[in-house]
């Protein structure tokens, strides 16, 4: 679904992402990890087609995303789900408003069906008691799972996590984790999850990767990195 | 001397990026990709936020103008004239300018807050990520507000402010009222109006487009928003100025 190969992306004159290749499968879950400042975000933000590489390839379902234009770009996001770091809602729409807002963009659902779509999602990630509340009434957990829950509303394909439990106290980051991983698997979607939350790293990737300087410094299952002899990898998870 | 050109680079490069921004603006403007109900809700918004402080400033101006005319003219022996000194100083001038600077302070610092945040709180870059063009969700409704809203509110000036001037002349200055209306209506000429009322278009142009763009290139937390917006506000009110200058000399050679 995804497949990343050899992607270079220089920022004024500094090497943030350097020769990074992965792939992530259908139903898959990659956390990428690493520490502040080792390019996690941007890597995210070129999955998504928000930056563009200096060099390489980013496919999504076979199509070079590299080489689209703007205009095009916004079509093969419909497919796509992101969530960021502090949610990212409209902060002049209630809940029940941001989510319907994919929905009455791209489709011809009626007010009807999209309440049932609102109503649904909403019940998935638990929150069917604060559908008219804005989000400055919400908690920084309430609005992670509102952009979860919106990333998810037109059926993504694919779920970029942006950091999804940094600022979070440890029984909420457990929660949201294992939400993106139970909604993740429902709806089969390929995922790429960036994090410095180790412990919650190990419980909910298929995968993991550890970035460091815009390197991939290893990329496996958690057995596999467990048991792995690198240094650095030994250090980072203990 | 390095600092200098550097700092001239600076201000050469932020100029093309706005001139960039206000290209793709009329880009999405002429390929019809406008949302009338947000242009609607944001004429409302800045209209309503704008109106009442208009009209009193500008009945007080009015009111001003004449109390200064009935004494400047009344040692000339010709306080007839404060109908025509009010009216034709509101219309050519005074109503297009002050109307520009206080929707400049209000409206213009309201756009540029509204989009500061929600590009340091990536509300921006989450609409691209949902598959929508934040250009023409967020700013072109914005913009286009700014083109609809500010003559309606040079008009309101323009009414309250001869209003305001009645006042004082037929209270203070003892003119009949029916004497000083007709004197404003003999006095104004459709190329008094006009003249003064083409610059307000240009003027909502400056705003809407400084505001919008420093709005949208936001950065550096709320912080950032401060700065910026003062920043979009000032630029505005100096701008508006220096361009009322140039305009009414290049319109004064047309229709002096
Ligand atoms: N827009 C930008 N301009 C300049 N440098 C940037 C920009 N975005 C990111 N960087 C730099 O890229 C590096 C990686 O950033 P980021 O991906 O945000 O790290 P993180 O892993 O914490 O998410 C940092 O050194 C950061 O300073
Ligand atoms: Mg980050």
């Amino acid at each position: 679904m995804i497949h990343v190969s050899h992607l270079v992306k220089t920022i004024q004159g500094q090497m943030i992402l350097d020769d990074i290749s992965f792939d992530v499968a259908r139903a898959e879950i990659l956390v990428v990890l690493g520490e502040s400042g080792a390019g996690k975000s941007v890597l995210l933000k070129h999955l998504i087609g928000l930056l563009k590489p200096d060099k390489g390839v980013i496919e999504i379902e076979g199509r070079d995303i590299t080489k689209l234009s703007e205009e095009e770009l916004l079509r093969q996001r419909q497919q796509m789900g992101y969530l960021f770091q502090e949610g990212a809602l409209y902060d002049f729409m209630n809940v029940f408003d941001n989510l319907a807002f994919p929905l009455r963009e791209h489709t011809s659902f009626d007010s009807r069906m999209i309440a049932i779509k609102v109503e649904e999602i909403l019940k998935m990630v638990g929150l069917e008691a604060a559908k008219h509340k804005y989000p400055s009434e919400l908690s920084g957990g309430m609005r992670k799972r509102v952009g979860l829950a919106r990333a998810m509303i037109m059926d993504a394909k694919i779920l970029l996590c942006d950091e999804p439990t940094s600022g979070l106290d440890p029984i909420r980051s457990r929660d949201i984790s294992d939400l993106i991983r139970q909604v993740s698997r429902r709806y089969q979607c390929a995922t790429v999850i960036t994090s410095h939350d180790i412990d919650n790293a190990f419980r909910i990737a298929d995968r993991i990767a550890i970035i460091q300087q815009g390197k991939i410094v290893i990329i496996g299952t958690p057995q596999a990195l467990k048991s792995s002899e690198n240094h650095f990898v030994q250090e980072f998870i203990s | 001397m390095k600092q200098i050109t550097n700092r001239f680079f600076l201000v050469v490069s932020q100029m093309g990026d706005a001139i960039y921004f206000l290209m793709d603006v009329l880009r999405n403007i002429f390929k019809g990709r406008v949302r009338f109900n947000e242009v609607l809700k944001q004429s409302y918004e800045q209209g309503w936020q704008s109106a009442v402080i208009v009209a009193l400033t500008s009945f007080a101006s009015g009111a001003v103008l004449a109390l200064q005319g009935h004494v400047v003219l009344s040692r000339l022996g010709a306080k007839e004239y404060i109908a025509q000194l009010v009216a034709l100083s509101l219309l050519r001038e005074m109503s297009p300018v002050f109307t520009a600077i206080i929707f400049s302070a209000k409206a213009g610092a309201r756009i540029t807050a509204e989009l500061g945040t929600m590009s340091v709180n990536d509300q921006i870059l989450a609409t691209r990520t949902m598959g929508v063009d934040p250009m023409e969700f967020l700013v072109v409704p914005r913009f286009l507000a700014c083109f609809l809203v500010l003559p309606i509110l040079t008009l309101i000036s323009e009414i309250v402010g001869i209003l305001g001037g009645y006042f004082i002349g037929v209270y203070q200055a003892n003119i009949p009222g029916v004497f000083y209306i007709n004197q404003t209506i003999n006095a104004v000429r459709f190329v008094d109006f006009f003249s003064g009322f083409i610059k307000v278009f240009f003027f909502a142009i400056l705003i809407g487009w400084i505001c919008c763009s420093r709005g949208f290139t936001t950065k550096g937390g709320s912080l950032g928003v401060g700065k910026y917006t003062t920043e979009a506000v000032a630029q505005s009110i100096i701008l508006v100025i220096i361009f009322n200058t140039i305009l009414t000399k290049i319109i004064l050679t047309f229709w002096g």
